[in-house]
């Protein structure tokens, strides 16, 4: 296996310049002024300063929120999802996971058009109700219709991965820990949730930053005035034009990202290493 | 082995599909629509599939999503999973620098990727279009790639390959026959993300394309202004093509496998499918890019183009297709959300011929020497100008701007449903508790604040701290006791739905609404407001300035301006046409040619930073409010 070392080359070359060197600009951006040349950069920790005014932390402090109950719902609909699934035989999984796939490829914004359709004031879901004789509900502009539209969106992200490891997992464990005496939950618990534990974990991050990073479903959804930390930069970068202090949030989200992430993968790997 | 699954679960997953496909459901079904709603169905039509055939802009749009998926996919795939399988030999160092940098794309937020890859394109000057959207598309679907396929290399049992060695295969061929195979689950799931993200991706698309290359989201996004069906009928078509292919793939198999022999295994028949998916994208991947080498080359013909950047749903594209034939040129035409987001993309380099912005825009343009002079002798429509649309103060001698179209701020309400006494009150409106949790304001930083600082009898263009901090407080209050909802253009939605009683808007949008809900009465309040003008300009980089003056003098033109305030609904700068909508084809339509002979109007003057960041900050408090 020694022969594929070389295989990794290219992507060391091709992610220092699309990955690496994209950020590295932004850092740079984050820790200058506005009134930068080439010639003469000023250093300044200004960006930084500003983010802890208040709103700006209450700003992170909504985020986090919308992204932790999102990420919650999605990970409580998504695993039975993934376990039934999982359970079904090869090509009939098959099929469901593509089913599961075929609303991710049409795109995001129109199905986000639908949920406005569905849930506004004079909606489809409202009209309903007063056929029924119930009384109109407003839920667009609210947390639930932030919620919903997300969780809708981001539900694949969490199934897929969960699947993927549940349907790689080798049955006879299951039958093994059954035979030697262990009952369903406990078969489930020590046996099948461990096992799906990376998917679970993948799901997971992937789920919450989008969630927390996403601008486009709470402007559509929320209103204007459910500002989160995408809408923060993006406002920073298009509308204000401050692109120094849209980097400094942005790079104080990507730390923050990325603790979390080291956090979940040194979970991860303990978990293995006692497993090996 | 398999259990069959009980009753339960079975509907569990009814009832999530029935979540995920209900929206899609709903898309579907207004596609059919008679009406432009996309609440109340009003019979069936065939009219937006018969639309969409027509659009070119969606159709090249379509073209553009699908063979930039197509193409990044294949690209992540090769490159991701090759990465993954080196990656599992690799010295440990260098495994986690590489893990990680492959994390930052999916890890960090789309905005913050899209920029810095914009800057990146900005600082080596690449042209940005097909090439740069691709190479984007390719970096932010790689990392899927390897995140899907490494755990499976992770797992995998290295023996095989090793032993597939001793007994005589080259490296290559282990990793075909043996290594790849093993790791397919985690191949498809990798594919089918990367190709997923990339269909659906908008951001890091907007930020990175240019010269006119749009994918899907960014035309859709583009149409915020005014949704319509015929976005809901391409993704009917799409769902439907999606469908046949699914069909094709799953059913025709297990059919011919049937016919076949009954002892063929499954697993056998799994790789046949494998073979037969990579078999039709490698087929749809390569007739994508032919097709595109062709248009390219009869598109790189030698007409003469003309860059123009322009506002969303801000000219009908008819109009475009007609100038383009009258004068054997091509017209590459995009546009922008926002004046705002508009100097950002100049900012980054991006290049056009003509641009049209607001005033107090053109203002900070002509500060930075961005625009050139027009020379009024290529106008011959000059006289058709409205008297009082050139020389407005951003550009005093009527150098540099051309005027297109005009018009105020206001109140649009229901008139059904707010008494026509309150009216009285002006911009007081907003904070009558009658009509608490009904209304909509913009969200615009400077239109919110001009409302605030003319209800307190300010200028709109002050810059004294003391007043714009009153106009915070006067909107920190409409928040706390109103429960406004802030909006972007979705209001135009919104209000011809009648979701709720009134709204801040724009007097052209309003006149548009009411064409469309009679319900809907517009009115500029008696405290002032904003009178605006959109200006054609020439930049300074201008590549065919003779051309660019056709574009601005076919524009003047009567027949033509009629058409396209038909689309647009704004008031024309073209005396004659502005005249025949509000005397005749608008007579009635309080949202056209609204009176602003009122002293207490002003335009918005370019704002210092200093103002303009102070500003940003409060209204950012407002909203979060």
């Amino acid at each position: 296996m020694r022969h594929y070392k070389g295989l990794v080359k290219p992507y060391v070359i091709w992610s220092f310049l699309l990955i690496a060197l994209p950020l590295l600009l932004i850092v740079l951006y984050s820790v200058t002024t506005g009134d930068n040349s080439l010639v003469t950069i000023h250093f300044t920790l200004d960006n930084f300063k500003k983010i802890a005014d208040p709103v700006y932390v209450s700003v992170f402090a909504k985020s986090l929120q919308i992204g932790l109950i999102a990420t919650g719902i999605c990970l409580v609909l998504a695993y039975p999802m993934a376990y039934f699934i999982a359970k079904c035989s090869d090509s009939v999984q098959d099929i469901l996971i593509l089913l599961v796939t075929i609303p991710m490829w049409i795109n995001t914004l129109l199905r986000t058009y639908a949920w406005i359709s569905l849930l506004a004031d004079n909606g489809i879901v409202n009209s309903l109700l007063e056929m029924l004789g119930l009384d109109r509900v407003t839920m667009m502009y609210t947390n639930f219709s932030v919620i919903i539209g997300l969780v809708c969106d981001l539900l694949p992200f969490m199934i897929i991965p969960i699947h993927t490891s549940l349907a790689k997992m080798d049955y006879s464990l299951v039958e093994a820990a059954g035979d030697l005496g262990a009952n369903r939950i406990q078969t489930f618990t020590k046996v099948t949730l461990k096992l799906s534990l990376p998917g679970v974990i993948n799901g997971v991050t992937m789920v919450f930053v989008l969630s927390i990073s996403s601008f486009v479903i709470p402007v559509l959804l929320g209103g204007h005035q459910f500002v989160l930390i995408g809408n923060l930069i993006e406002n920073q970068f298009i509308s204000v034009g401050d692109w120094n202090f849209g980097s400094a949030i942005s790079v104080i989200l990507a730390v923050a990202i990325l603790l979390i992430m080291g956090l979940m993968n040194k979970a991860e790997s303990d978990d293995n290493g006692g497993a090996e | 082995m398999m259990k069959k699954l009980s009753i339960g679960p079975k509907l569990y997953i009814a009832l999530c599909f029935v979540f995920f496909y209900l929206p899609i459901a709903v898309t579907m079904f207004f596609s059919f629509n008679s009406s432009k709603s996309l609440t109340k169905f009003t019979g069936f039509s065939l009219r937006w599939y018969k639309k969409l055939l027509e659009d070119q802009e969606i159709l090249s749009a379509v073209y553009v999503s699908i063979s930039i998926a197509v193409i990044a996919t294949l690209v992540a795939t090769v490159l991701g999973t090759i990465t993954a399988i080196g990656l599992s030999r690799s010295r440990k160092v260098l495994k986690e620098w590489i893990l990680n940098i492959n994390n930052i794309p999916i890890m960090n937020p789309d905005i913050v990727t899209a920029i810095g890859l914009m800057i990146l394109f900005t600082s080596v000057t690449i042209s940005r279009g097909y090439m740069t959207m691709l190479l984007a598309h390719i970096a932010f679907c790689t990392p899927y790639v390897i995140t899907s396929v490494y755990p499976k290399v992770k797992r995998m049992d290295h023996n095989l390959a090793n032993a597939a060695m001793d007994l005589g295969a080259t490296p290559f061929q282990a990793l075909i026959k043996v290594i790849i195979p093993m790791l397919k689950p985690g191949i498809y799931a990798g594919m089918l993300l990367s190709f997923t993200m990339s269909l659906d991706d908008f951001v890091v698309s907007y930020f990175v394309t240019g010269n006119g290359v749009s994918n899907i989201s960014i035309v859709v996004y583009n149409m915020t202004k005014r949704t319509n069906p015929t976005i809901n009928a391409l993704s009917t078509l799409l769902i439907l093509s999606v469908g046949i292919i699914l069909v094709a793939l799953n059913v025709i198999p297990v059919i011919t496998k049937k016919r076949r022999s009954k002892n063929v295994e499954m697993s056998g028949s799994k790789r046949k499918i494998f073979r037969r998916c990579m078999a039709v994208a490698g087929g749809v991947a390569i007739i994508v890019v032919a097709v595109f080498c062709v248009t390219r080359f009869t598109t790189m013909s030698n007409k003469p183009v003309l860059r123009v950047y322009n506002s969303g749903e801000y000219v009908d594209t008819e109009l475009l297709t007609r100038f383009e034939k009258e004068n054997n040129c091509r017209v590459i035409y995009e546009t922008f959300d926002s004046n705002e987001s508009m100097y950002t993309k100049i900012q980054s380099g991006s290049e056009y011929d003509i641009v049209i912005p607001s005033d107090y825009m053109i203002e900070k343009l002509l500060d930075e020497d961005y625009i050139q002079e027009i020379n009024w002798d290529l106008i011959s429509n000059k006289e058709a100008i409205m008297p009082g649309l050139i020389g407005k103060s951003f550009d005093k001698e009527g150098r540099y701007a051309v005027p297109y179209y005009w018009g105020s701020v206001g109140i649009l309400y229901d008139k059904t449903a707010v008494d026509k006494d309150d009216l009285k009150a002006g911009w007081e409106l907003l904070r009558n508790p009658k009509y608490k949790g009904n209304i909509y304001m913009y969200d615009s930083e400077r239109d919110s604040f001009m409302v605030a600082l003319k209800a307190l009898g300010y200028s709109m263009n002050t810059t004294d701290e003391s007043q714009l901090r009153k106009a915070y407080e006067w909107l920190i209050e409409q928040n706390k006791t109103m429960e406004p909802v802030y909006v972007g253009d979705d209001v135009m939605d919104n209000m011809i739905s009648g979701n709720k009683q009134m709204a801040v808007v724009y007097s052209g949008d309003a006149a548009y609404v009411i064409s469309e809900n009679e319900n809907m009465e517009f009115f500029v309040p008696q405290q002032g407001s904003n009178v605006w003008t959109d200006a054609m300009v020439i930049t300074r980089d201008c590549q065919n300035i003779e051309l660019a003056h056709k574009y601005i003098d076919f524009f003047l033109q009567e027949d033509v301006a009629i058409q396209n305030t038909i689309y647009i609904g704004y008031d024309s700068a073209v005396k004659s046409v502005y005249e025949f909508f509000r005397d005749e084809e608008y007579a009635d339509n309080s949202g056209c040619a609204p009176d602003i002979s009122n002293e207490k109007n002003e335009e918005f003057k370019n704002r210092d930073k200093d103002t303009k960041a102070f500003c940003s900050n409060l209204w950012t408090k407002v909203k979060s409010n």
